[in-house]
């Protein structure tokens, strides 16, 4: 039990690591700016025709203690970790008076719905087929599923969601060309909404599955081909324990460990390639929200997205890896 | 190093496919020397024009010759590619075999660092970055924050080499024989390291190209120089897709997929050729 | 049948005369690898024969390298490429039912594994799923085999493994979780419970420290006497071999060079190889320094031709550097290859 805490303990500090290097880089990156953010915002709402004075103080505020460049550089530092601590953005420029946190609340869901739909499906048929192509290595499936994985592979989700919506958007109209469900549907939870919004996210999905699919299936089946010559694989061969009872408990469950490890270690790419296909897609989550807010050059929501992303993505990959130790028993004797 | 290259040509089908994509994608680009015009001017060819013998790909609605601009595209990008690569190169070489060679503490420290750039996302990052320097962020600016954010993964992959390297026979002997550590990583540990850099630079040229052409779609780059993303980025701009002009769309997007295949096939061959066990199967073929 | 060029050995340790149990006739299993081009074959079996009777122990002894896993991996049929079987034929008997495990269906070769046959692997620290409980993995094995409900095959189990000084929380823990020593004996009662007509182990007592060492063979040897099973049994260790085996054979370099009744090896090694192993055994009392072999063991991607032990044997004439001298009998139930000893030689 010792070593297991000392394990939560590290992952806790690898978290906490993670994040403050990142906002430090965010930090960073602010203050490195050229232009007075606050004084371009505050021209960048006014022209997007709001007058409230209260609304623009607000704005001035928050503005100031995230970017501004006034106090010594350690107060703004403090100030900038005080808003960060309780995730107040202040007010959208763009979509002003919302604030930033308003509007990324509502995109997150999209998001996380999108990407946890991909994962699902790409992490289990791709170390599914991966672990079948590499423990019946004769079967011609399973070859030419192992071409189309290393082909689809290396191309970057930009290029995959892009042709899709070539392909299926413009070239055989049968998928819906953007957005996340049918503009006169009123968002609820009943059939029509429901199924609008599985159509629009099919394209979305599917290109990050297509992708991911790749990576895992060709990881799971490497993992299989050296696992197989393992002598607890070759013992249970030799007791002539059943084939798939072999494929499952033995080969796949040892190659299981290794590819949660590398889930937790690719799930910043994989996020990534979701920002941009909902960008391709124009899908409501935070990737387009992203986009359109570099657009309409709203600091405050490009900084808080930002920064959202990065406390999202480390506290996704620390889950995985809490959830590590109930795969691995060797992780509790350690 | 050469010789393995040589091998790996003869005797993988996958290395050679991949060399021969990346052939034609390096003529292409050699091409652009040739050039009749120079890449920026707009409105020098009839637009429009689909593929035809005067212009095999025909050509934009800014009045560009598809090809011509393909070269050069295509040799903006595989150049930036490539210095992104070499520079995260340095980056991952110097983390990965001294934290693999020292291990302790500073092995702790710097895997910690590491595993930190791994797991953070990158691309919102990027766009903040885009986002605050605007028209100042230049081409080379882009490459010198991607190679700063890209080494990660590959330090982690060149320090468990160095690892397994460090107990080797080996490196006992140079120890004993007096050798330094930097002679000993540099004589002894570099030649086994150098498949496995050459087959991270080819995935991390991949990489960085991938972000590169992701960035430019979306206009976050400097949209004037022309690369395989900012072409699509115009062709996006002046909607080709739904003009109809689809050659203006279809040969960057063609092009980019041969490249992004051959550089990986490369890496996947080379990878095979190192994998430990085959390795070792075949240094027991010399030694036995 | 012919094949085999060995008298009986029964007669000498005075055993009921049956039919072997094994029999290996001209067998050659060399690993074939095609690495970019340059094709190497280790030629790690080379024309071995032997058989196995009912209710012996059979040694194999021989240095490191020598051949030992690859000979009893081929004979339990459990190769895979790069090994590939080149010549000749492994048949069991079980019971009255022949089995040619390199002319037989894989579910004919599966149906006898456990039941009848079973294995000890060489390095039993990692032969258990590192991922499952040691009951799962009996489960895994054995249930088939012994055709009891779930609550009496347990009860087996814990019974097996009292035998074997295991405790029946053992059942509840993952490899990890085990001494090397306990480990071992898991390893030995997975191999035992079923109860199977044949036994091959290899190095099943090597990781382990003396006193266990002289437990686990104890139970080995209790084990075997109680279900009158054969053994196939290699270690390299000659201190083993002296105190358990009935029969001993020795490799070298790929070959077996000379078979017999262990204690007559013992007494009076004829193949030179032999000689040296059983003379450099260390003795109390004996304090003149050991005249070990000189050179290493040869390369059996290269072996050298005639006989392989000519570069290091004291004894080596004109004939050994050019031809291989063939298994014969010498003695009896003695077989030795070696020309200075079946030709009359001085020796
Ligand atoms: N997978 C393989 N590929 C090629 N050669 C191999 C392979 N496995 C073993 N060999 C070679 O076959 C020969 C015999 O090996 P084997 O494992 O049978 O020896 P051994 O007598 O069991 O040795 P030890 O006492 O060390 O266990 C050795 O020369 C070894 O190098
Ligand atoms: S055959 Fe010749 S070389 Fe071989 S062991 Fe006998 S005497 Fe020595
Ligand atoms: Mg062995």
């Amino acid at each position: 039990m010792q070593s297991i805490n000392v394990y939560i303990v590290k992952r806790l500090g690898q978290f906490f690591l993670v994040v403050f290097i990142g906002i430090n880089i965010v930090f960073f990156v602010t203050h490195a700016t050229p232009i007075d953010p606050v004084e371009y915002s505050i021209a960048a709402a006014a022209s997007f025709g709001s007058t409230s004075p209260e609304a623009i103080n607000m704005l001035r505020e928050s503005l100031t203690e995230l970017y501004g460049l006034q106090g010594g550089i350690w107060d703004q530092y403090l100030t900038f970790w005080k808003r960060i601590a309780v995730a107040d953005f202040g007010p959208s420029v763009s979509a002003f008076p919302t604030p930033v946190s308003t509007l990324i609340g509502r995109a997150v869901p999209w998001t996380i719905g999108l990407l946890l739909t991909a994962i699902v499906i790409s992490w289990v048929l791709g170390n599914l087929l991966g672990g079948l192509a590499g423990y019946y290595r004769e079967s011609r499936i399973l070859k030419a599923a192992g071409v189309i994985a290393m082909g689809l592979h290396p191309i970057p989700y930009y290029i995959v969601a892009f042709v899709l919506l070539i392909v299926f958007g413009y070239l055989w109209p049968v998928m819906p060309l953007g957005g996340g469900y049918q503009r006169n549907l009123a968002p609820g939870f009943n059939l029509a909404f429901v199924a609008s919004v599985a159509k629009h996210s099919f394209l979305p999905a599917l290109s990050l599955v297509l992708v991911g699919l790749g990576s895992w299936f060709m990881g799971m089946r490497a993992l299989v081909s050296n696992i197989v010559t393992e002598d607890y694989v070759t013992y249970a061969e030799l007791a002539g324990v059943e084939r798939n009872r072999i494929l499952t408990s033995y080969v796949m469950r040892n190659a299981l460990v290794p590819q949660i490890t590398g889930l937790a270690m690719s799930l910043g790419a994989i996020f990534n390639g979701a920002i941009i296909t909902e960008q391709v897609f124009g899908y409501p989550g935070v990737g387009t929200l992203l986009v359109s807010a570099v657009h309409a050059g709203d600091y405050s929501l490009v900084l808080g997205i930002t920064t959202i992303s990065i406390i999202g993505v480390s506290a996704a990959v620390l889950i995985i890896d809490l959830l590590y130790p109930l795969l691995d028993p060797r992780m509790k004797a350690g | 190093m050469l010789s393995i290259l040589r091998d790996l040509l003869r005797y993988n089908r996958e290395f050679a496919a991949g060399a021969v994509l990346l052939a034609i994608v390096v003529a292409l680009a050699a091409m652009s020397a040739f050039a009749p015009m120079p890449p920026e001017d707009v409105y020098v060819v009839p637009p429009d024009v689909p593929p035809s013998w005067a212009y095999p790909m025909g050509t934009t609605s800014r009045g560009q010759d598809v090809f011509w601009q393909l070269a050069f595209a295509i040799r903006n990008t595989l150049l930036f590619g490539f210095i992104v690569a070499i520079l995260s190169r340095i980056l991952s070489l110097v983390i990965g075999l001294v934290s693999g060679y020292l291990g302790g503490i500073v092995d702790r420290v710097l895997m910690s660092i590491n595993d930190t750039f791994i797991v953070m996302p990158l691309f919102p990052i990027l766009v903040m970055f885009y986002f605050v320097m605007k028209d100042r962020m230049s081409w080379a600016a882009l490459a010198l924050v991607m190679a700063g954010l890209g080494w990660a993964y590959d330090a982690r992959l060149i320090r468990s080499i160095a690892m397994s390297l460090r107990t080797r026979q080996f490196t006992e002997q140079s120890v004993f024989s007096g050798m330094s550590t930097s002679q000993i990583v540099t004589q002894d540990h570099l030649p086994y390291v150098m498949p496995i850099v050459f087959s991270t630079t080819m995935n991390n040229i991949n990489w960085s190209i991938g972000l590169e052409v992701t960035l430019s779609v979306l206009g976050f780059t400097n949209i004037n120089t022309p690369t395989i993303g900012v072409m699509i980025y115009w062709a996006n701009q002046h909607t080709a897709m739904t003009a109809g002009v689809w050659w203006w769309i279809f040969f960057p997007v063609a092009l980019v997929i041969m490249t992004f295949i051959g550089l990986f096939l490369l890496a996947v061959s080379m990878n095979e050729y190192i994998d430990p066990r085959s390795r070792l199967s075949r240094m027991r073929g010399t030694r036995t | 049948m012919t094949a085999i060029a060995s008298p009986a050995p029964g007669d000498v340790i005075a055993k009921p005369q049956r039919e072997p149990v094994l029999v290996v006739s001209d067998l050659r299993a060399y690993y074939q690898t095609h690495y970019f081009g340059i094709v190497r074959e280790v030629r790690a079996v080379d024309d071995i024969s032997l058989h196995i009777n009912p209710d012996e122990i059979y040694g194999l002894a021989g240095e490191s390298s020598c051949g030992k896993t690859t000979l009893i991996k081929t004979i339990a049929g459990a190769i895979q490429p790069p090994l590939n079987v080149v010549g000749g034929s492994v048949r069991f008997n079980f019971g009255g039912a022949p089995l040619d495990v390199y002319a037989s269906t894989p579910q004919a070769r599966n149906a006898i594994r456990w039941r009848h046959l079973s294995y000890i692997m060489q390095g039993s620290m990692s032969v258990l799923n590192p991922v499952r409980r040691v009951r799962q993995s009996f489960i895994d094995f054995a249930f088939r085999h012994i055709g009891q409900p779930m609550p009496q095959f347990i009860d087996t189990i814990v019974a097996h493994l009292e035998r074997l000084h295991l405790q029946a929380n053992v059942l509840d823990a993952y490899p990890h979780e085990l001494s090397g020593g306990m480990r071992q004996r898991v390893t030995i009662a997975l191999a035992t419970v079923c109860r199977p007509e044949f036994i091959i182990a290899d190095e099943p007592t090597t990781a382990l420290d003396v006193v266990v060492q002289k437990g686990v063979l104890a139970m080995i040897r209790g084990i075997q006497r109680e279900i009158g099973s054969s053994m196939l049994f290699v270690t390299h260790d000659l201190a083993v071999h002296a105190n358990l085996t009935d029969r001993l054979g020795i490799m070298y370099a790929g070959r077996i060079v000379e078979e017999g009744p262990t204690a007559e090896i013992f007494r009076a090694p004829k193949h030179p190889y032999t000689a040296n192993l059983i003379h450099s055994l260390p003795r109390i009392g004996d304090t003149a320094p050991k005249k070990g072999l000189d050179g290493v063991p040869p390369n059996l991607a290269e072996p050298p031709p005639g006989c392989r032990f000519h570069p290091r044997c004291p004894l080596a004439m004109d004939i050994c550097r050019r031809e291989n001298p063939a298994m014969e009998p010498s003695g009896p139930g003695r077989r030795v290859a070696c020309f200075a000893v079946t030709r009359g030689e001085p020796s």
